[in-house]
Formats: C-alpha cells, structure tokens, sequence
C-alpha cells in the first residue's frame, strides 16, 4: 500500500519523570545533538510522579535551539482548548515555529474525574475533540476579525478575540485506534500518531490507512494531507526476530518498509537510554532516509 | 505602615497589542536583562492579544537562572493541573517560583480559595492520602498528590474585593495591589494598564498620567493625583485600608500579617522635570515609592515597563537610593527588616522538643520543616521511612558547625544524612533533628599528577565516577551510583574495583571535618594521625566530614557481567562461586543475590561481576570460571566506562517502614557456612541476600591500619528480612561462621555488632578518641560506642 511521499522526521520519547527534572531536559538536548527532529513527551495531567507536560514543553523549547517539539500525546479533557489554543501560538511564536500539537481525546477517566476533570465516553470523547480541534484553528486565525463564538455540545466559546496567530502551521496530530476517531483524523488532522504496541498488527496498520484515507476523501482532502506518525520500542543488539531488534542497519531496513509499504514517515523511539537515542539518530535515520530516498526515486514517488 | 519585609523589585512583561515572535523575543530579552540587572523576580502578563502567561514563564525559566518568576496561570485552568505544572515549573527552574493567582476575571473569592486548597493539597506529597476537595466551584475526588515543589512556592492574590482581601489574609502568601500606581511610558507598545498576569485590563482606558481603571481597594476609585501628591492622605488611606482588611483577617486565622507580602506594580517615565506621580528625575522616583513602604506596607515594586532604558535607569538609580532610605528610615523607626516568619500553619506542623525559634540564621532559609513543601522530598531515605522535626541543610563547613551547635542543645534525636542511602545509618528519624549535606557536593581535581581529587559528603558516587571519568580514573566505592559519599567513604567501601584497588577508604589521604563541638580540623597522617585513623571505618562517631582528599586509580573501560544462574543446589553454588573467587586474579570482583524460593521453581541466582579489562579475551577468561559455578540460563556482557556501571539518575527517596538486615563480613564460604547459608535462603526469612566478594587489595591493609578491622575477609553477607523477630535468630545461628562486621548493611542494634566491626584495641583507640572528640555522645545513632564504657568484650564478639 501507500506511500504518501512526506519527508522523514525522526524523534524521541523521553519519560517526563519528576523526580529527575534535569535528566529529562538533558534527555531532549541528547535528542537535539543526536540530530533527532523531534523531542516528545507523554502528557498525563493525573500521574503525580511526571512532569507537568506543557511546562516541560516550554522550558525545553528555551533550552534547545533547532529540535521540534510536541505533546505525545496533550491530554485535551484537561486542558482547555482555548487555553490550549493560546498556549500552542505562544510557545510556537517563541520557539520560532518548532511547536507541534500531538493531541488526544483522554482514556483515563477515572483519573480525569478525580482531578476534577469531566468525564465522557469514549465516543463523546472524539466529538469533543473534534469541536475542540474547531476552537483551536478558529483562534489561531486572527485574520478573521469577527468576535470568535462556539455553541458546541462540549465547549463554548463566547464571543473571544481570536490570536495569537502560530509561526507556522502548526499540525495537529491525534494520536487514534478506533474507528470513529481515525475517521476525525481524516477529516481534520494534519497527522495520526499511533504507538506501535498497540496496534497489534501490520493488518491493523493497512486498515487504519484506509479508514483515514476514506474520510479524508469524504472531507475533500487528500490523504497525503494526513502525515503518518508512528512511536516505536525497541532494541540495539545482536539481530533477533522481532521488529525493531537488532543492530541498526536491520533496524533501517524496517523502518523503510513502515514508510514505503505502510505510509509512515515519522518514528519516534521510546524510551530514556542516552546511547539508544545516539544510535537512532546518528546511525538509524540517516540510513532509513538513503534507503527511502533511493527507492522513491526508482519508484518516481514525488511530493 | 510597615511590615518590615525586604526590599524587592521586579519587572513585569507585558506583550503589546501585536503578539509576535519578535515581540516575544523582546521580552524574553528583558527578562534576561532583568537578570543581569539585578531584580529580584519577573512577571507575565498575556496581554490584549493574550499570549499565554505560564507558557511565556515556563520559557523564561529556560533562559535564566537566578530571577525569581512570578507565574500566572491562563484563566479557567484546572487547578489540580495548575498545581502540578507550577511545581513542575519550580523543579525545573531550581526553586524560582512564585504563583500569581490572577482573579480581576475571577472575582469569586471562594472559587480563589477553594483552588487553593487543591493546589495546597496536591503539593502536600508528604500525606500519603489522596486529595478531596469538595467545593462549589473545584471539586478533586481521590486524585494523587504530588510533586511537591522544591520549597515551598508563595501564592499571590491580586484583587481589592472585600472577600479576597479577606481570603489574602486567611490564606495567600502575597498580595498585589491592583493598580499599577503612576504614569504609563510615554512610548506605544507598553502597557502599564494591564496588570500583572493574565488581566487584561482595557489598554485604553485610562489615560496618560492618571492611574487606569480598576477596581480600587474598598471600592472607591483612587490614584495618585495629576500633580503626583501621593502622599496624599486619601490616595495611600485607601491601600491603607485594604491592608487592615487583609491583617485583620490574617490575625483571625491566626496568622501574623507579616506572613504576606505586598505588592505594587508601579509605572512611571523619567523626565527632566518634575510631573506626576513617578514621572521626573530619579529623586522624584524614590520620594514618590517611600511613603508606599514606610506608610503603606508595600515592599515589593514590580515595574511595568516594556523599554530596556526604564528598566536600566530603574535599577541603577532609583532601587538603590530608595534601599538607603528605607534602611535610614527603618532605623529612624526601629522597623527591624525581617523575613516574614514561617506561616502559621507551618508553625502548626512543627514537633515537640525543637526550639524551632533558635535554629542559627546561616541555616533557617534552606531548613525543611514538616509543614514546609519540601519535606516530601527530605523526610525519607531510600530504605526507611521518616517524619523529622527538622532537616537542616548546611552550604558549608562552618554552616555544619552551627547546625552541630544547635542540634547538640536539643533534646532530640540527631541523624546525619550524605545521600540517604544508608541501611544502617539513621540518617532520617522520627520527630528529631537530621543534617543534610547534599549541598556539600563538589568534587574538584587537586593535583593531576598525584591523581588527588577533593569530594564532599554529599556528592553521590555516580557523579564521582562521572567527574573522573574524563580523566580516565575512577575511585572503587560501593556497587551503586546513587549512594553518598559521606556515609560510605567513613565506614569502608566495598566497590567493583574492591580486590584490584582496595577500599575507598583506602584511597583516603585527608579529611577535613567538623567535630562534637563545632569546630573544624584537619586530619591526615601528620596532622591528628589518630583522628584520621579513626575517621577510616568509624568516621559517624566523631563529626562531618565536609570534605575528602583521595588519591584515585587510573581505571578504562571496564567488563561488566550480568549471569541468571540456576542455584537449587544452593550450598553447592555458594561453595563454588566463594572458591572461584578466592582464586581469581584482582581485576575481577563480583557478588551474588539470591532471592526467596518460589514454589515448583528453581531458586534463581543473580551474578554480577566487574573486570577491570576492555579485552574481550581477558574478560571472557575471567568470567568463565564464575559462570561455571551454576547452570548458566541466561547473560549479557557489555564494556563499558565505569561511570556507565555506576550511572543512577539522581532522584528522591520516598521509603516507608524500617529495614531490617544483618550483615557480616566471612574469611571463606566455607562448605559448612555455604550450607547454612543456603538453609536460610531456603527458609524464606530472608527475601534478599547478597554476597559481595572483597580480599585482594582490601587484605592488603593491616587490621590495625584503620579503624576497619576486617581486614582477613574475602565475603561480605547481608541478608534483608521482613521480620526482626524472625531474622535474628535465623541469622545468629551463623555468627561461628563470621570473622567481623560490615557496619553500613547491618540493623541489628545490638552491641554485640560493635564488637564485630571493632574488635579488641581497635575498639579501645576508638573509646579513646571518643572520649577526646564526641565526650557528650552527641554522634550516637550510627554504631556509636560509649566513651565511658569499660573496655570488656562480651562473649558474643565475633572472632
């Protein structure tokens, strides 16, 4: 199946553990150095042992210069769409445009509630996502002057001065398994940003695709308008069986099938080993970009 | 008017009506020059286009290092979140953060002070409940709490509403007045008018030279007058007036007002002549802001200004003038500048027996008390569960020498802590004092050619191995990175390198310490020989060191060994691992760990070895006779740096209950001590137990060199229990098989176990040096001996 012909990007996943603040920064510069393009970070407003996501986002922004950077995912049911909205332009005009915004519909409702948070079903969920995606491009667009009003079901909008606007466009990516939200991802996304260990098989990959890439047709949109992200685990060493196990040549090698025969185009590894990040960046990416690239051009793929 | 509090002055940071990456970039850049400058603190404010304040904080936590941030979260955040990210915004930022809850759009006094007790109680990580708060607006059901920030983090209250004044002086740190007093720059793009922190006050409402619109404490519009007579009676009465509203409530909850500081946001314009208020020369500037501290109890200036050129001339001309007339008329008045004390309701939390009041001023800023938000982070050690009264974290020597001072004249017990990491050292305790050196942790080169590295106690020996890595050296310490220097390099120091290089106390060639009384010296061969013998191996019972001088090895890359083996045969394995110990060549070391049997299973050993060799051939030849010693079911070897074996994060430590382990040190596992052995990991009494070889160097050394005695061991033994009463007796019947003690892995409380780690003399010259050094037994809760004591051996000395 496709390829959808976007440029590679290739990033971190660093745990947002509390109890070693600086490790976690000196985590993202590790990503930055090791030429990773994107630094990311889980965001669970409920577990008290992580850093607050958005914070942490904002701090390391300061301190790196080139990396990109998102939530993996921002946990919306806490965190306002407005507030949000704001936040996102704020740290993307300070970060001269390295801000992306990795978005989820919340799964943790007991967690949720306990914070004082509403809680919903999973299906209500993706409707308020989808109105919350609506309010965050309705106020990063201050060209529209028009006073900014939303009567949704789940958020209200009264009325608001709409800006600050990004300094880029900045993608929303949601992070999606179930049909009704790979289809808001068609509709509406600028990515899908799914962990492989929970997709459970290449199949589910391929029907996932076809989901996002129906509703994206249904919305007049062109699949390819949908960037391909996947998380990954995996380990350096000695070649075994699984995927992503081995040394990094064989680990190129499946990451180039993910993008050619399977639409990704974004990896972003798991996991807080200074020297694994090192070998991904260093080794990994730029042998899935030869290999990618050579069989673009034997293909005649071109975006 | 005055509540003596110190002088301090920010600047706030206000975007203009164009929100922009180069207008953030320009404050941004002012809030770095705020730095430089000197102010104290920095504070956001969205402005018209609403930039989001706590984004705009949180990056300029990342671009400075010193100044404190006023942050204000975005409106209508959830304030188990806010709680969270402002904690999370003090551990990264090292402790520079303040909380501004913005309420001009939340004029609710309740829903004000019901997020605070949510915020509060997320912060209160030391309560080991979850969180309910049921209130009318905020409601948080069973939530969990934590982190705590690194201290505790003043909440602000900026409002002139009757019941937020009130609810200031229940429960807020801090309160901002809501005007900003004085003329607003004369240049577009600033914006005085908005108010700190997420209020967006109209920009144009007010116009030039008059104070803007707002609500004006007791409800009546009030500013300075046109022509600047601030000390116009009805203009500071007002202030004057929110300020008795704020105290009187204060008093009621039974604070003192000194608790809660107070803040003016103040603008102004420097001219040739005199205008209006803070509109002139800088002596116009001082004479307008002094009455504001001397009559109406403001000690805290936050500028607004959005040109570089205000904030330079501010700071260069009018804070230090106005600190010399304040200070004069303090005096004047016999205002005495203070601090503000400890909240009431830490004062609440504080233990019985600690003279809280009298803790020496070089240590009260950086104390931890039960009701202070640190203590979550300082109350525990890695194995044992705490509540100190107090933790007192000296800087330096003579800051420990002050807490000594202190702490020997309290009737409370005294534990000493370098990381917190010790078994058997009480370095945490119930309701008593605990010194904390982890700000003593530097580690420097002395001499290159010597390989003489100076480290204090509170470094841990992850960042030792880290900071010598680079010079290709390493100093053999115990097994784990995350241990502190403190309490291991006084009592011995059984490392990875242990059979090449010997004891870290090996290593040791001087100290400088703090003693009993308070005093310091210097201990080396030449100078107070007998201390320093003393210091190697019972070093807890005679002061602090605060700093050690090591000669260190040249140590590369080094093997490092993970074996799974299959240990049914569990006295057989011992047997033969003790035996291929004893014959291996000093560059390797290794230890096993048996856990507790699990039924139909295999009893599953865990072997771990160092050789001190990047030669794939050397290693592989060194680790084969130990993988030999059990059915191998799984390995892995890896070269690595030596500081990559000792790599742990730093982190906190959160322990509850007590340990309970006995410890030994053995000359051979022997066929009869291997059997014994394995008959108590059969038990199940022990979930854990631990070999670690030693010998090679370690042996080495005279048993009279140093006050450690055991030096004919080759095994080290610890084995943790769940139970005393069960332990004890499981683990007493194996003292014949034992030739002494390794003090740092040992519970039992005993005195017999004394006898075990200083036998005979040894034991003798230590009584001596006690009764020199600590007379007053004021080091006792670390395998202390009584100086007075009669110098007989009980039977159950180990020999």
């Amino acid at each position: 199946m496709p390829d959808y012909g976007h440029d590679l990007l290739f990033g971190s996943f660093i745990t947002p553990a509390n109890a070693t603040p600086h490790e976690v920064v000196a985590l993202a510069q590790e990503s930055e150095a090791a030429g990773l393009d994107l630094v990311t970070f889980q965001d669970h407003p409920y577990q008290a042992a992580f850093l607050d996501t958005w914070t942490l986002l904002s701090y390391v922004a300061a301190r790196t210069e080139r990396i990109r950077l998102s939530g993996n995912v921002i946990n919306l049911p806490l965190r306002p769409p407005a507030v949000l909205a704001r936040a996102a332009a704020s740290l993307d005009l300070l970060s001269g445009g390295r801000f992306e915004l990795g978005l989820g519909a919340g799964g943790f409702w007991d967690a949720i509630e306990a914070m004082g948070g509403r809680r919903l079903t999973p299906g209500q969920a993706v409707d308020a996502l989808s109105e919350a995606i609506d309010i965050i491009r309705g106020l990063w667009d201050p060209s529209d002057t028009s006073r900014f009003r939303v009567d949704g079901t789940y958020y209200q909008v009264a009325g608001a001065k709409r800006g600050p606007a990004p300094a880029h466009d900045i993608g929303i990516w949601l992070g999606a398994y179930k049909p009704k939200m790979l289809r808001l991802t068609g509709a509406k996304a600028d990515g899908w940003l799914p962990s492989l260990p929970y997709m459970g098989s290449l199949d589910a990959i391929t029907e996932a695709n076809a989901i996002i890439d129906e509703a994206a047709d249904g919305a007049g949109r062109e699949p390819a308008a949908v960037r391909r992200l996947l998380n990954v685990s995996g380990r350096f060493g000695a070649a075994g069986d699984g995927l992503l196990t081995g040394p990094p040549e064989q680990w190129a090698e499946q990451l180039a099938v993910l993008t050619l025969e399977y639409g990704f185009s974004s990896y972003i590894l798991m996991g807080d080993d200074p020297a694994v990040i090192r070998t991904f960046g260093g080794e990994v990416a730029p042998l899935v970009r030869d290999l990618v690239a050579k069989e673009r051009a034997a293909r005649g793929t071109v975006r | 008017m005055d509540y003596g509090h110190p002088l301090r002055f920010g600047v706030l940071l206000a975007p203009g009506e164009h929100v922009a990456t180069k207008a953030l970039e320009d404050l941004v850049d002012l809030a770095e020059l705020s730095e430089e400058l000197g102010y104290d603190l920095v504070t956001f404010s969205g402005g018209p286009a609403q930039a989001d304040p706590w984004t705009l904080a949180s990056w300029a936590a990342g671009r400075t290092s010193r100044v404190r941030l006023l942050a204000a979260p975005a409106r209508d955040g959830n304030p188990a979140v806010v709680a969270r990210a402002a904690a999370s915004l003090d551990l990264l930022a090292g402790g520079r953060v303040d909380l501004a809850l913005a309420t001009a759009h939340t004029p609710d006094a309740d829903a004000v002070g019901e997020a605070i007790d949510v915020i509060r109680g997320i912060w209160s990580a030391s309560e080991r409940s979850p969180l309910y708060v049921e209130g009318k607006h905020h409601r948080v059901a069973g939530a969990d709490r934590g982190p705590a920030p690194s201290r505790t983090v003043p909440l602000w209250i900026d409002g002139a509403d009757p019941a937020l004044l009130r609810l200031t002086g229940q429960k807020a740190d801090g309160w901002t007045a809501p005007l900003a007093l004085g003329t607003p720059p004369a240049h577009p793009g600033g914006h005085a008018e908005d108010g700190t922190a997420a209020d967006s006050a109209p920009a144009d409402s007010a116009p030039a030279g008059t104070a803007p619109a707002g609500t004006a404490p007791a409800g009546t519009a009030a500013g300075p007058a046109p022509d600047g007579s601030v000390v116009d009676g009805v203009w500071v009465g007002e202030l004057v007036a929110a300020q008795r509203v704020i105290d009187a409530a204060a008093a009621e909850a039974g604070r003192d007002p000194r608790e809660i500081r107070r803040l003016a946001r103040i603008a102004g314009r420097f001219t040739a002549d005199r205008g209006g208020f803070l509109t002139g020369p800088p002596e116009k500037w001082v004479a307008d802001l002094l009455p504001l501290v001397l009559d109406a109890g403001f000690a805290t200036f936050v500028l607004s200004a959005g040109d570089p050129e205000t904030v330079r001339r501010f700071a260069a001309e009018v804070v230090p003038v106005l600190r010399t007339a304040v200070d004069r008329e303090r005096r004047a008045r016999g205002v005495a500048e203070s601090a503000p004390a400890r909240s009431a309701f830490v004062r609440s939390k504080r233990r019985e027996g600690i003279d809280y009041d009298a803790v020496p001023a070089s240590l009260a800023a950086t104390a931890v008390e039960p009701g202070d938000a640190a203590y979550a982070r300082v109350r525990s050690t890695y194995l044992r569960g705490g509540s100190p009264g107090l933790v007192l974290r000296p800087g330096t020597p003579a800051d420990v020498g002050d807490a000594i001072r202190f702490a020997r004249t309290q009737p409370v017990k005294l534990s000493i802590r370098s990381a917190g990491h010790g078994i058997s050292g009480r370095s945490t305790n119930n309701g008593g004092i605990v010194i904390d050196v982890s700000r003593l942790n530097a580690i420097e080169v002395l001499d290159k050619e010597t390989r003489r590295v100076r480290i204090e106690p509170g470094a841990r020996w992850s960042d030792v191995a880290a900071a010598l890595a680079p010079h290709g050296w390493a100093l053999s310490s115990g097994d784990y990175g995350g241990v502190g220097v403190g309490g291991l390099a006084t009592a011995g120091g059984i490392g990875w390198l242990v059979r090449e290089h010997g004891l870290t106390i090996d290593h040791l060639r001087a100290v400088e310490m703090v003693l009993a009384d308070g005093s310091q010296v210097r201990a080396d061969e030449q100078e107070n020989p007998e201390l320093f013998w003393g210091v190697r191996g019972a070093g807890a019972n005679f002061g602090i060191v605060t700093s050690f001088e090591f000669e260190v090895d040249e140590v590369g890359d080094v093997g490092f060994a993970q074996f799974v083996l299959d240990a049914t045969d569990t006295a057989d394995f011992l047997e033969r691992w003790g035996a291929a110990m004893e014959a291996a060549p000093r560059d390797v070391t290794s230890a096993v760990i048996l856990g507790r049997p699990r039924p139909g299973q295999p009893l599953i050993a865990q072997m771990m070895a160092v050789v001190d060799s990047d030669d794939a051939d050397t290693i592989v030849s060194r680790l084969q006779p130990l993988a030999a010693t059990a059915p191998l079911l799984d390995y892995s070897i890896q070269v690595l740096p030596y500081a990559a074996v000792m790599h742990v994060p730093p982190g906190t430590h959160d322990a509850q209950g007590e340990p309970v382990t006995r410890a030994a040190l053995a000359d051979h596992l022997t066929p009869e001590l291997s059997a014994a052995a394995a008959r108590l990991v059969r038990s199940g009494l022990t979930y854990f137990f631990h070999i670690r070889s030693v010998g090679g160097a370690a042996s080495d050394v005279a048993p009279d060199a140093t006050a450690y005695a055991g030096r004919s061991a080759n095994f080290q033994l610890v084995a943790f229990g769940h139970s005393r009463g069960d332990l004890d007796p499981a683990w007493d019947a194996l003292l014949p098989h034992f030739s002494g003690q390794y003090i740092n892995f040992e519970t039992d409380r005993r005195p017999e176990r004394v006898h075990e780690a200083y036998p005979g003399d040894t034991l003798r010259r230590l009584r001596a040096l006690k009764r020199r050094y600590d007379p007053a037994k004021v080091f006792r809760d670390n395998f202390a001996f009584d100086p007075a004591e009669e110098d007989v051996t009980p039977g159950a000395a180990a020999g």
